[in-house]
């Protein structure tokens, strides 16, 4: 017998989609029933409360939760977020119910061994209920009491091997597309880089003395399912220099219709025999492929890496072998100034172990943030405030056309005073021999 | 003074009005350091039980252990 | 309730504490083939909508079937999870950056009898537990945010309606029949701390209603300096008022400088903004991330609001649905949403959806927003 009516919330159990409400329902039930005989730290019952409180928000439409910024584990500033409702006598279970982000392996593969460890700390610490995984890629164990905070960490760092996530002004957790695991457009070891600079930052990670967040993500190639240059403040983004590798008698038996095209992805429709010349070439944003019935050409110097051919033939195309790495920095989502994309910094850069080119740049621009940039201020808007000519400076970055859509349309041009032969000191009497007052 | 005072006693002298401060509020406190200097001196208060940090999950703040009112109007202290 | 200790002793923090690790490293959880294989993918092909298989240059094959589900879910759930990867998959299992999981089998015969079981899990109430699909031109998993079941300044909730919306849009997820992928999201408010500001359709809790002020308990359960500071728009300010005779420390808020971020809330809980006629959603759409074809663009305001409708909200998923039915309808194959906005002219973006404009919908959020007027005499009818 459930703890409280939700009338409300049971509408969400129906449909096909997975619902979280069947999902709670089933860990509340697994909890009264406790078949491992756990002695719970945290309130049995804190699922069907937490179900309460949230039927209490489908009647009110209103949240019923209270930020709390003191709880933490010692020495570190992220990691935990404090969480309490705000009708505790009601639902005791979840008046206390913080928020644990743990730092998940780059790529998201687990064994299950590992799931199984996570899932008993969390059994007998907390509340049962998790997000595989929060937006920023953590694993997120969703409610426990303060008490609980070390405990948990103490199992995490000393049984499991693995760290909390980052939260508030450091570096968030890093965060990777599956790159070279399983993806054969993947530039660079996208998993291995994550993973590196999350090790070698782990003073920014957890003790936090930014302005505001930063984010890392990277992207094995620009079709960007990892979101960089979107949703970090710093992107790595997969880019190739040479030619498109192409398999003439592979790119024949596409326009012959032996493979499917876009890899299958569109199967689920009739839109026609495979048109090379429509669906690719005349696809191309710069035109730069041509089709002449039996062979397909690419001219590489106008080739902007879009992919478009590569995920539509992606058994005849293959990225090229001059692999690297695209740098754009500055994205952020909304507050305050307005959404930013990433903006193109550095066109191609290696991306080889121990990553000390990359990430030279990087400190570059944190010693320069954490100077200049204002309390809660991403980087991208520092950059809009200071210019991308001062990101240039501080990155000892030289400007190039690419890091541009257009040149300036206007003339307002600030020359630096040692940019202008004999400076800005000038001589006023020398002026008045050859112009009268 | 030892670096240390300097940040405690910087907080002590605002915490009637204010307990939590930004870390970039402590840079002026040391002038000839740069931040990652200054970082240090505060690493080591929070590790000898003296600061704390507050955090609204996007932000994070640094106090003196103990200041403020939410702490007790969570009953987490 | 007998306390667990694990050996942590409050009394002296440091000892014995292990910190400072990272996680742990990726490559220990790899499957074997994937181990052999890392880097050597020569192509892939979706077999049908949520599996696939990906060819190694050594012949050697991994078939993956991907399901959907709830981002928030239970250690029974991921347990089950655990169960199946150990039945099928060798103990291996991932979850993608859209929330999907992924089961990886070395040949075809186990993926098969994979799917199959798959299919006949369900939750109690009747919804499956792991629908198989998000592939190729389709709608995959939503990216969303906490809502009303963590956060403290949602406009909306998040899990409710993204539940809602994929009901709805269900046959798109288990189908690969649209123009392009469609990527819809969820925020539960502005912040966005699950961005949404580049997907094809975001959708976006949004308060209108600065937010109140509890001026008997401003001054005893906040620091004012601190709520004065945590407003991005210095829409805050420290004022003494009367209350019941006295003069009470408290805030005032410059109403039409609010943007309704909720900072203020997060720092002092005398200041609620959550409001029941004054939140709801706005959608935005045609945004992307990806560089094919078109460069990466932010999604744009169609709908400036719509109210909160527990359980079901019938008007948001009602409008979802036609938005995408109009794009699967109208667009051309490979075109993203926005895309296809651009092609054929927002105005004709209006027309086609029979959405109504409204100037909420032109932008007046400081410079920037000059760029999005139409200086031209260029348009449609």
């Amino acid at each position: 017998m459930a703890k409280f009516q939700t009338p409300l919330l049971d509408q969400l159990e129906s449909g096909p989609w997975p619902s979280f409400v069947s999902d709670i329902k089933q860990e509340a039930a697994a909890r009264a029933k406790n078949p491992k005989g756990l002695d719970y730290q945290i309130p049995v019952d804190a699922p069907e409360d937490l179900l309460g409180i949230v039927e209490l928000s489908y009647r009110d439409k209103e949240t019923h939760w209270k930020h709390g910024g003191i709880v933490g584990v010692f020495g570190y500033g992220g990691g935990v977020i404090g969480r309490y409702c705000d009708r505790p006598e009601e639902f005791p279970g979840v008046a206390h119910f913080h928020t644990i982000r743990v730092n998940q392996p780059a790529g998201k593969y687990y064994t299950t061994d590992f799931l199984r460890q996570l899932c008993d700390i969390w059994d007998l610490r907390g509340s049962g209920i998790l997000n595989m995984h929060g937006s920023t890629g953590d694993i997120v164990f969703l409610g426990t009491q303060t008490p609980q905070l070390e405990e948990i960490f103490w199992e995490l760092t000393h049984k499991m091997n693995n760290d909390l996530g980052g939260s508030g002004s450091n570096l968030r957790t890093p965060a990777a597309c599956l790159g070279q695991s399983r993806c054969e457009f993947a530039c660079y070891n996208t998993q291995d880089i994550c993973y590196q600079l999350t090790q070698d930052y782990q003073d920014e990670l957890h003790r936090p003395a930014f302005p505001y967040k930063f984010k890392f993500k990277f992207d094995g190639c620009p079709n960007g399912c990892v979101c960089a240059m979107a949703r970090s403040d710093f992107a790595v983004i997969g880019t190739w220099k040479d030619d498109i590798k192409i398999d003439q008698e592979k790119v024949k038996a596409y326009v012959a219709g032996e493979f499917k095209p876009n890899a299958g992805a569109h199967a689920g429709r009739d839109w026609g025999k495979f048109d090379i010349q429509k669906e690719v070439v005349d696809r191309c944003p710069t035109h730069c492929m041509n089709w002449d019935g039996s062979k397909l050409s690419i001219k590489t110097a106008d080739c902007v890496r879009c992919m478009h051919c590569i995920n539509t033939m992606p058994r005849a195309l293959h990225i090229g072998d001059e692999r690297g790495a695209s740098i754009l920095v500055g994205a952020k989502a909304p507050v305050v100034e307005g959404a930013q994309m990433g903006s193109l910094l550095i066109p191609f850069i290696e991306v080889k172990p121990p990553y000390d080119e990359i990430k030279d740049v990087i400190e570059k621009i944190w010693d320069w943030w954490m100077e200049e940039g204002k309390n809660r201020e991403r980087v991208g808007e520092t950059m809009k405030r200071l210019s991308f000519q001062t990101l240039l400076e501080v990155t000892e970055v030289p400007a190039q056309p690419q890091q541009v859509r257009a040149p300036r349309a206007n003339p307002f041009i600030f020359f630096k005073e040692d940019e202008v032969p004999g400076g800005w000191t000038r001589d006023i009497a020398e002026f008045r021999k050859r112009h009268q007052r | 003074m030892a670096d240390e005072d300097v940040v405690l006693d910087f907080l002590k002298g605002k915490s009637a009005a204010k307990s939590k401060f930004y870390f970039k509020d402590f840079l002026p406190l040391f002038p000839d350091k740069g931040p990652r200097e200054v970082k240090k001196i505060l690493t080591k208060l929070v590790n000898a039980e003296k600061l704390e940090f507050w955090s609204s999950g996007s932000t994070t703040m640094y106090g003196l252990k103990g200041a403020g009112k939410q702490s007790q109007a969570e009953g987490e202290d | 309730m007998a306390f667990i200790s694990t050996g942590y002793n409050p009394q002296k923090p440091m000892e014995g504490r292990i910190s400072d690790i990272g996680p742990r490293k990726y490559d220990e959880f790899l499957p074997e083939v994937i181990k052999k294989n890392f880097g050597k993918w020569v192509y892939h092909e979706i077999l049908r909508p949520g599996v696939l298989v990906h060819v190694a240059e050594s012949g050697d094959k991994i078939y993956t079937v991907r399901v959907g589900g709830a981002r928030t879910m239970t250690i029974t759930h991921v347990r089950e999870v655990c169960d199946i990867a150990d039945k099928y998959c060798g103990g291996h299992v991932r979850w993608t950056t859209r929330s999907n999981i992924e089961f990886l089998c070395d040949d075809e015969a186990s993926m098969e009898k994979l799917c199959e079981d798959l299919k006949t899990r369900k939750f109690a109430g009747g919804s499956y537990k792991f629908p198989i699909g998000g592939t190729g031109a389709g709608v995959s998993n939503m990216i969303h945010t906490q809502g009303w079941l963590h956060c403290h300044t949602p406009a909306t909730d998040s899990s409710g309606p993204v539940k809602c919306v994929m009901d709805t849009l269900f046959d798109e997820f288990t189908n690969m029949r649209l123009p392009a992928p469609v990527r819809v999201s969820l925020a539960c408010c502005i912040n966005m701390c699950g961005a949404v500001h580049c997907s094809d359709i975001g959708l976006v809790g949004i308060h209108r209603k600065p937010p109140m002020i509890d001026h008997q308990w401003a001054d005893q359960l906040c620091e004012i300096p601190l709520a004065v500071a945590a407003c991005p728009t210095a829409a805050v300010r420290p004022t003494k008022v009367e209350l019941n005779g006295e003069k009470v420390n408290s805030v005032a808020i410059k109403q039409d400088r609010c943007m309704y971020c909720g900072n203020c809330y997060t720092m002092c809980q005398a200041m609620p903004i959550a409001d029941s006629e004054g939140d709801g959603i706005a959608i935005m759409v045609g945004g992307k991330v990806s560089n094919r074809i078109s460069m990466p663009k932010f999604s744009k305001v169609v709908v400036s609001y719509i109210p909160n409708e527990p359980p079901r909200w019938e008007t948001l998923t009602k409008t979802v649905k036609h938005i995408v039915e109009v794009y699967a309808a109208n667009a051309n194959k490979y075109e993203r949403l926005g895309d296809w906005c651009e092609r054929i002219g927002w105005e004709s973006f209006f027309k086609l959806t029979g959405l109504e404009f409204t100037h909420h919908l032109i932008d007046d959020f400081r410079e920037a927003s000059y760029n999005t007027w139409r200086q031209s005499t260029q348009f449609k009818f």
